[in-house]
């Protein structure tokens, strides 16, 4: 049934299956090697029809913009990474320009790329953080116990459902660009940069986003171009869409970590000084480098108070593809870290985990590293008894504990297991730097029949998030929720919300969204209707970082998780077997409780798939080619059982994010737990069975 | 070649070359958008169709198979009570799958209650585990199938004793 020739205007149609008559179909020529001058680019004869587009082609910038970065659209003199975009090829058939990409010779004065990150040139470093926090190097002098440790985690693979492209098309006298982004205006703002028009003369409309990952956020923006520039070229509509294969080698993944932590501990155990060294290795470019690095420094002591403190991040650039945002933003790399490092003193001191930390939480009053004082009151002290009681915690490690004490050296039958606890913190409404610094802004307009219509640029991502902005307006106003419409995003009528991310829309958005159709009852009965009303967000005290040392506070609110892991090891490949996850969360008010529950059951695997089983193939700073066949997947006959619970709640508190929570408590209580089973560090993500086999037999 | 099949209760015919697969068939020849042309490896499950009763990934199904076959895309479903049980079952069971990946659901999860007329919970993860999409709460989709398989047994009741 063949759909409607409008459709490439239309809503809900996911970009795969958007046509346009006379389109034609785009198709990149990426950098053969990782780092290098290009001498030449070789194109033969075209046919008919068909068109090359070289960076000398662009009619206005060639750079996409973003948060101090220039990313080329096109790389005209350099390569700072294999598969970096340099040609365009544009044309009606999709096999004639996959037969003409081949054909294509780019040559590159090839250099010596720069692969390593973990012991980094200063020439390497794009971004630097550093703060203090009381006295360290006293408390250092004091301590009766100092200990170290290295964590690391590696990269990992949005797998978004529909491989990342954009569609440009003409409607009247503007250029429509239809692409899943999370980030409507900042495709507008490029596409409108780099072909030298108006803002007015871009109209963006974002296609079905799925799940993604914050794998969303900026990329999008450099295909836009690539569509807009063949459009505009070329006089047709134009679509570029990657293959899958193009797709998991190129575009940016997960950033890699290196945490390296120095602990000091009084004669009674308790933690009273820590010094962090932060390395994200953000792969070549890495325009959300400064959003990550402030992330993992600012999150540093996970859920535990330190009184003394000093934290280091760099973000390291390397040829690889750009490696940046995941879920869980930079504070998944540090949570793992001082989560696992808790979880080592514990059982180097033969003491409870959940006791030990209990001496340790972060609590209301508790000094934060920007000097504040932490203004909300946590809950893991709650957290961490219910959790205790639904999993058996106590019990199974403890047992778990002896037996590990007990194993001889020689590998018994029976499969080792263990149990790891782990809490963590999602910043809601984080205030970091220039992710932060534009205003979000959401309209609301009761109509004179009664409807309410929300305007915003944030994108949903799924019916959830669209059904707890509808009810929240709807309870507000006592409008009945089938009146409630969200309006389509679309940058020529809805303003700007900023970048759509998992803890943003809830805890602005749809605070926005609150906070206009609070204006508009007031308003209710005294001005005649049609009524709008405008909600701007602004952080209220923004951070500001300066020479080691950091000022504001760095969120809105907090949600609080804990989170509990067990699993057993195979005997005899040491591959892990989850047997159970059980999550507590302290989400405030939660809207939509199946909602909830289904966000934090599939943030849970996808957690978990990072901790033992997606692991990329980087070879020589490339991904290998056909890689996506080899990447493991935590499948659903695997699964868990997932037990979730919400602490009580009241209609009065307010709603926070609670997706990234998953991916901040997990890797460390599945570490913790995997240390257990296997009797050996667990400091490095993914865990891999062989390397620990091997480890074993050295033991 | 040419290839004649039936493609969701009709008669078809249609031009392929020998390598087409079955994904591509359906999208560029006969506009059948539902099935996703992602992985082309078999890896994903989103181009998930039903080949002779079968859920079987379109993307590795090479065009000669075709031939003479029975293919049921999610287009088709749609129109059958089946889907209207799956619907009902998984909106009851507040499992929600992503507009990606709802179709290739649908579509094994009719196979499997084809087979298994009460499915544990084990067998239905089992199942869609050929589907892959970040989107999936496993204990909703159990109970999304279990829920649609009690609809189906309801109405399979109902139409027998009529």
């Amino acid at each position: 049934m063949p759909r409607d020739r409008n459709e490439s205007l239309s809503a809900d149609i996911p970009l795969s299956d958007l046509r346009d008559e006379g389109m034609i179909r785009v198709v990149t020529v990426r950098a053969p090697v990782c780092r290098g001058r290009i001498t030449d680019i070789e194109v033969p004869r075209l046919p008919r029809g068909y068109r090359a587009i070289r960076a000398e082609d662009i009619p206005g910038e060639n750079r996409l913009a973003i948060l101090g970065f220039d990313i080329p659209i096109l790389a005209r003199d350099r390569v700072a990474y294999a598969g970096e975009p340099v040609l365009l090829l544009a044309g009606p058939d999709p096999a004639v320009l996959e037969d003409l990409r081949s054909t294509v010779r780019v040559s590159v004065q090839e250099e010596e790329p720069v692969l390593e990150w973990e012991s980094f040139s200063p020439e390497q470093v794009i971004q630097r953080r550093s703060a203090v926090l009381g006295n360290p190097e006293k408390a250092f002098e004091a301590a009766a116990e100092v200990l170290e440790a290295r964590y690391r985690t590696d990269s990992q693979e949005h797998l978004y459902p529909e491989p990342q492209g954009a569609l440009a098309v003409f409607d009247y006298d503007k250029l429509v660009i239809r692409c899943a982004t999370q980030w409507p205006f900042h495709v507008r703002d490029c596409v409108r940069s780099v072909l030298g028009v108006k803002p007015q003369e871009v109209i963006v409309r974002p296609t079905p986003l799925g799940i993604p990952m914050e794998g969303r956020l900026w990329y999008p923006s450099v295909l836009a171009c690539h569509a807009a520039l063949a459009a505009v070229l070329c006089r047709k509509p134009a679509r570029i869409l990657l293959s899958r294969d193009e797709d998991f080698r190129f575009t940016p993944k997960k950033a890699r970590s290196l945490v390296t932590l120095r602990a000091g501990l009084d004669p009674s155990g308790t933690l009273t000084v820590l010094e962090a060294v932060v390395v994200l290795n953000t792969g070549a470019y890495a325009p959300l480098a400064s959003e990550l690095l402030e992330q993992a420094c600012l999150q540093i002591t996970g859920s535990l108070s330190i009184p003394n403190l000093r934290v280091q991040g760099y973000a390291v650039r390397t040829n690889t593809p750009p490696l940046g945002a995941f879920s869980g933003m930079g504070a998944a790399h540090s949570l793992f870290a001082a989560e696992s490092l808790a979880s080592r003193i514990a059982r180097d001191r033969e003491e409870d985990p959940l006791e030990w930390r209990a001496r340790h939480f972060l609590r209301k009053g508790s000094p934060l590293l920007t000097g504040e004082r932490l203004r909300d009151r946590t809950t893991f002290e709650e957290i961490g008894s219910r959790l205790k009681a639904s999993s058996d915690f106590a019990r199974k490690h403890g047992s778990n504990e002896l037996i590990r004490k007990r194993r001889s050296a020689s590998r018994s039958e029976e499969a080792p297991r263990g149990i790891g606890i782990a809490f963590g913190y999602q910043a809601n409404g984080a205030s970091y730097a220039a992710l932060a610094s534009g205003t979000f802004t959401v309209e609301t307009t009761l109509n004179k029949d009664l409807s309410l219509v929300i305007s915003t640029s944030a994108i949903a991502g799924d019916e959830g998030i669209r059904s707890i902005w509808r009810s929240t307006a709807a309870g507000i106003l006592g409008v009945p929720l089938g009146r409630v419409s969200i309006s389509e995003v679309d940058t020529a009528s809805v303003p700007d919300s900023g970048p759509s991310m998992l803890s943003r829309n809830i805890s602005v958005v749809n605070r926005l969204i609150e906070r206009s159709c609070i204006a508009i009852r007031s308003r209710r009965f005294r001005s005649p209707l049609p009524i709008a009303s405008r909600a701007v967000h602004r952080p209220r005290n923004p951070l500001r970082w300066e020479e080691d040392a950091v000022r504001g506070y760095p969120f809105e609110s907090l949600s609080c998780c804990g989170a509990v892991v067990e699993l057993e090891l195979d005997t005899w490949s040491m591959e892990p077997r989850i047997l159970g996850v059980w999550l507590c969360v302290d989400g405030g008010r939660i809207a939509s409780e199946r909602f909830a529950r289904g966000t934090l059951s599939s943030s849970t695997l996808a957690a978990l798939g990072q901790c033992f089983r997606e692991r990329l193939p980087f070879e020589e700073g490339r991904v290998a080619e056909n890689g996506y066949r080899e990447y493991g997947l935590l499948s659903l006959a695997e699964a868990p059982p997932i037990e979730i619970e919400f602490l009580p709640w009241s209609d009065t508190d307010p709603l926070k994010g609670i997706g990234e929570l998953p991916f901040l408590c997990i890797p460390a209580a599945f570490a913790s737990a995997a240390a257990q089973a296997s009797d050996l560090g667990g400091e490095s993500l993914p865990f891999d069975g062989a390397e620990y086999l091997a480890g074993m037999e050295a033991v | 070649m040419k290839l004649d099949f039936i493609l969701n209760g009709e008669d078809v015919s249609c031009q392929a070359e020998a390598g087409d697969r079955l994904a591509y068939i359906l999208r560029e020849r006969f506009s059948l958008l539902g099935a996703k042309e992602d992985c082309r490896s078999g890896h994903c499950g989103l181009c998930m169709v039903s080949l002779n009763g079968r859920a079987v990934p379109s993307c590795l199904v090479p065009a000669f198979r075709v031939r003479g076959a029975e293919v049921v895309t999610i287009e088709g479903f749609e129109l059958t009570d089946d889907y209207a049980d799956l619907r009902d079952g998984f909106r009851k069971a507040g499992a929600e799958p992503c507009e990606f990946c709802r179709g290739a659901v649908f579509l094994s999860a009719a196979a499997l209650l084809d087979e298994r007329p009460r499915p544990e919970a084990t067998e239905i993860l089992e199942h869609l585990s050929a589907v892959f999409c970040r989107c999936h709460d496993p204990s909703a989709l159990v109970r999304g199938v279990q829920t649609a398989a009690e609809l189906r047994a309801r109405r399979m009741y109902f139409r027998a004793n009529r």
